[in-house]
């Protein structure tokens, strides 16, 4: 996995963070690496147990202090950079949309039928939450986006990690909508949604979706099994 | 058994589908895709659609109050500008 990845970014510019078994951490091979041990990022069914990135978040800029990185691309080990130059593209795409965040499959789901905002609306606290911390006039928006891969300005990466989530809230719903209300702009990747799904495994599509111009793809689960 | 059930969730939408309506964007006339609408207990079940939709009643260009129209739209991708200070 590292090697493909040194083929698209330089290699002390990666950042592993492990949320397997101490073992496992021990056994990587690069410097670069934080271990996170959180049960919240190793439920079962996500959606239900309110699967949560905020302690690799947390981990993750607590490392960063003092380096002078800009930008900051997450990204879970099933999602697979395509285009060489794809940090650069994401970072123009960051300028183009004057955005703080973007995010796949990006949605406002406010009053609609999407399932994760009906789960989380049926807690009184989930609305009241946000009414206490927005900085925005309509403190009711609520953002949905993939949790597979996201690209951040540093600030507002730095901004979402120093929150502490209040109680469990899915992490698909939870980081979007709390960097919109701490006033960052939140953009959607429209023409590069189609490479990134929730199900399945893309591995078969790689040089098709390639050609096709995506910048990664998701999800490819098999490409690292020994 | 996660690829049987998977195949039965998506036969079953299959049926619930055909038996369903179009569902067209009130706003922007867009076909958001096919749902199978259920009045139950003072409520409705959408079934089967993929899209976050909220609900919309329908303006009318004719004064009419033995009926009114439940349309389905959605939300413009976000796009609201960076806030710097507190409302």
């Amino acid at each position: 996995m590292l090697e493909w990845w040194r083929r698209h970014v330089a290699a002390e510019d990666i950042l592993l963070a492990c949320g397997g078994s101490e073992a496992d951490f021990r056994a990587m091979e690069h410097s670069q690496k934080i271990f996170v041990n959180d049960p919240r990022l190793r439920t079962r069914d996500h959606q239900r147990e309110f699967q949560s990135y905020t302690a690799i978040f947390r981990a993750a800029s607590a490392w960063l202090r003092d380096r002078p990185y800009e930008c900051v691309h997450f990204c879970e080990y099933d999602q697979l950079p395509l285009a060489a130059d794809f940090n650069e593209r994401q970072m123009a795409r960051l300028d183009a949309e004057r955005a703080d965040l973007l995010g796949y499959r990006m949605l406002r789901v406010d009053g609609t039928s999407h399932p994760h905002y009906l789960y989380h609306a049926s807690n009184p606290r989930f609305c009241e939450f946000w009414k206490s911390i927005s900085r925005r006039t309509d403190p009711s928006v609520v953002m949905s986006m993939f949790g597979t891969g996201s690209v951040w300005k540093r600030e507002a990466f730095d901004a979402v990690a120093a929150i502490t989530e209040p109680f469990p809230i899915y992490v698909e719903i939870y980081l979007p909508t709390l960097a919109h209300h701490l006033g960052f702009r939140v953009r959607p990747l429209p023409d590069q949604d189609r490479f990134v799904d929730n199900l399945g495994d893309l591995e078969g599509t790689i040089e098709e979706a390639r050609r096709a111009g995506a910048w990664v793809v998701h999800p490819v689960k098999g490409m690292w099994n020994a | 058994m996660k690829k049987i059930k998977q195949f039965v969730r998506e036969a079953g939408f299959a049926i619930f589908r055909a038996l369903g309506n179009t569902i067209v964007d009130a706003e922007t006339g867009v076909r958001l895709g096919r749902a199978f609408l259920l009045p139950w207990k003072g409520t409705i079940k959408v079934i089967g659609l993929g899209v976050p939709v909220r609900p919309v009643f329908l303006p009318q260009t004719r004064l009419t109050y033995w009926k009114q129209d439940l349309g389905f739209t959605t939300h413009a991708a976000p796009d609201f500008p960076r806030c710097e200070k507190n409302p």
